[in-house]
């Protein structure tokens, strides 16, 4: 093998400078290595064996990878290691064969759209697919060159169906509500279009990055969105790399009852519909006290914020409910509590007064609730250990259990 | 996460016998059943049979609920006296329900013993029993399809399952099950399916008040007669007879217990109290 095959080999594997290779080179052929050996060597030597990777061609287990993708999403989160608090960096970059998830443990100072060389991350595998690691060693420099993205034929979801990180989706839908807004990107205002919109599985927040000219009662399909996590529930990200085209479709929610694995799974949702039975009443439930400047709740008379207050009285109720498949906190407002228990806040005063303690009324809420199947329709919010929904509506039920048991009989053949 | 709390007959978690201890150290601790449910907590409707101090300063007790396959073990733990006061008042027989977490004692290596902790408890009516039946008999036969579907893949993954609509936690213990189980007998939990709705679906006579009456008369006659063998059955009914019991009352009652899943036949001609 020539010495210049040897060089032009090595600067084809490896990221480095003619100059130095071939001056290293050189030092091992002095000492007498043999040039293949060599060559090998220095191979190793800067970047073991690593050659430039596409995304597609990544797998779960490969280390010290080389690639170049574009930067599609990032989100920034605070996570727990070992006792210490520390920020993470989430999301998806691809190139022209495919598109990943990623993990970056420190800032990179990645946005949305950069264009990058990583040198010597690794990848690992996060429910069964490849996900890749970016840690403090990683090299990521930005690049002046543009990246096309691959055109993979997105995947059809239904609404309830759609995840956080998952991407090029195609969704169709009704623009259920839209508003034009300003935000704010790297110190760069931009104009975005966010709402509702909702096929018949779901309803579902969206942001578009780009004018489609939307506006509300359209039905739509698109193609090539992307997911992320928006205050723990799903939302639909779409902009210019995406395919918004009208379609002539009646497109219509109306609430189901969905599973509750279904709802804590995907992270919540709006206008949901869902049943299961009380099992705990959360102690902060029955006649609390608000303030009356910021109506937040107050304790033992004192505002966090305003002191000394007259406390307004408010009732409500905060239950787990749980179907078997799943769990959820609900909280019921003084009027759908007033519905709930047949009793108005008022009537829930006087017996209090009367017995000298508010205990009691949580105590009939225990009486009347606990280990009641209910229905509930409502919003969700985020909240760290449990989806929490704000009921709209909700009302006790009782089934026909005895028509349920003999269908589920049928079905299975007995 | 909340972990969910399942409705799950006692015919398959007294057949339990694998545990999955997470790795970090306040992990949750799961109970894996022969037909993959993977257990941290628990809701239990049925019958109380009995509930006994167990605790030497009286705030320990132990409850049994019937459900139509078998008997879940309860205790009402000291450090949740509230719970231990509500249990020791209720009468038995009577429709209880309870949530809770799994108990787990491991006495040594290979041998398990598995009951619940309870949480929340209180009495209900017959709707609330039948009602979790029909669900507990839902989430079982979710989980022996999702078996039949694994078992038919090449290899077997999680993913696959979450494809099918299952939900990650049957995914994760379906698979769980058929790696540390073998031979899983699925037959022997449709058989139990069955047998739980037919519970149900048989429409039951009201029963006058008098047997009513009876039912618990005969249950303090059983109780004291039924030592390691069971009660003679004519030794029963003359014993009612002496109490002014009637035959006939006496022989409806007797069967509502042994519908109710309170007492049954050990053998022909013997009852005893579950
Ligand atoms: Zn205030």
């Amino acid at each position: 093998m020539e010495f210049e095959e040897a060089v032009e080999e090595i600067l084809s594997s490896v990221d480095a400078e003619r100059e130095e290779i071939e001056k290293k080179l050189k030092e091992f052929l002095d000492y007498g290595v043999p040039i293949e050996q060599a060559k090998n060597a220095l191979i190793r030597k800067y970047g073991g064996g690593a050659r430039e990777k596409k995304i597609k061609d990544i797998k779960p287990g490969d280390r010290n990878v080389i690639t170049s993708a574009k930067i599609l999403t990032i989100d920034e989160r605070e996570v727990e290691v070992r006792g210490k608090t520390r920020k993470i960096y989430r999301g998806l970059l691809g190139d022209e064969t495919g598109i990943i998830p990623f993990t970056a443990w420190k800032d990179f100072g990645l946005q949305k759209g950069d264009v990058v060389k990583i040198k010597g991350c690794s990848a690992s595998e996060w429910q069964g697919q490849p996900r890749l690691s970016l840690s403090e060693w990683t090299i990521v420099e930005k690049v002046e060159y543009d990246i096309e993205l691959i055109k993979m034929p997105p995947k059809r979801l239904n609404l309830i169906d759609v995840r956080a990180n998952i991407s090029n989706v195609e969704v169709r839908g009704k623009i259920t509500s839209i508003e034009r807004r300003e935000v704010d990107v790297g110190g760069e205002k931009k104009t975005v279009y966010s709402g509702i919109m909702e096929d018949e599985t779901a309803r579902i927040r969206f942001t578009a990055w780009k004018d489609f000219e939307l506006k509300e009662g359209d039905a739509i399909r698109i193609k090539g969105a992307y997911v992320r996590s928006w205050r723990g529930s799903p939302q639909i990200i779409f902009d210019e790399n995406a395919e918004v085209e009208k379609i002539d479709e009646k497109i219509e929610y109306t609430p189901y009852t969905i599973p509750l694995y279904k709802v804590v799974e995907r992270g919540g949702g709006l206008d949901l519909l869902i049943e299961g039975v009380i099992l705990e009443v959360r102690r902060d439930s029955g006649i609390i006290f608000r303030c009356p400047h910021c109506n937040r709740r107050i304790k033992e008379g004192v505002c966090d914020e305003h002191g000394q207050v007259d406390g307004v009285p408010d009732l409500r109720i905060r239950a787990l409910v749980d179907d078997g498949t799943g769990a959820v906190d609900v909280i019921f407002n003084r009027e759908l509590t007033e519905k709930l228990l047949e009793k108005s806040m008022d009537d829930y005063l006087k017996m209090a007064e009367d017995a000298m303690d508010y205990g009691i009324v949580y105590a009939d809420i225990v009486d009347k609730l606990l280990m009641h199947p209910v229905r509930v329709y409502g919003d969700s919010i985020q909240s760290d250990f449990i989806i929490s929904i704000i009921a709209k509506d909700g009302e006790k039920i009782k089934p026909d259990v005895k028509k349920d048991a003999e269908e589920l009989m049928i079905e299975i053949g007995g | 996460m909340r972990e969910v709390a399942w409705r799950i007959f006692a015919g398959e978690y007294s057949e339990a016998s694998h545990i999955i201890h997470g790795k970090e150290e306040k992990a949750p601790k799961y109970v894996i059943t022969p037909m993959g449910a993977k257990v941290n907590r628990l809701f239990v409707v049925g019958v109380l049979t009995d509930v006994e101090n167990i605790g030497k300063e009286g705030i320990r007790w132990r409850a049994r609920i019937a459900d139509p396959t078998g008997i879940h073990n309860v205790y009402a733990e000291p450090f949740n006296p509230e719970v231990a006061s509500l249990l020791a008042d209720m009468e038995a027989p009577s429709y209880v329900a309870v949530a809770g977490k799994v108990r787990i004692y491991e006495p040594e290596e290979g041998s398990v013993y598995l009951s619940m902790r309870a949480e929340e408890v209180k009495s209900v009516d017959a709707f609330l029993r039948d009602y979790w039946i029909v669900q507990a008999a839902r989430n079982l036969k979710m989980r022996i399809d999702a078996m039949k579907e694994a078992k038919s893949m090449s290899t077997p993954s999680i993913r696959q399952l979450r494809e099918l609509g299952y939900p990650l936690k049957v995914a994760e213990g379906v698979l769980e099950a058929m790696r540390y189980y073998k031979d899983i007998d699925i037959e022997h939990y449709e058989f139990l399916l069955r047998e739980a709705l037919s519970y149900i679906s048989i429409e039951k006579k009201e029963s006058s008040k008098e047997v009513k009456e009876a039912e618990e008369k005969l249950l303090a006659i059983i109780k004291e007669l039924q030592g390691e063998e069971g009660a003679e059955w004519d030794a029963v009914i003359e014993q009612a007879a002496k109490q002014g019991i009637e035959r006939s009352i006496a022989e409806e009652a007797i069967a509502n217990l042994m519908e109710d899943g309170i007492i049954y036949e050990p053998e022909l001609g013997k009852l005893k109290m579950v």
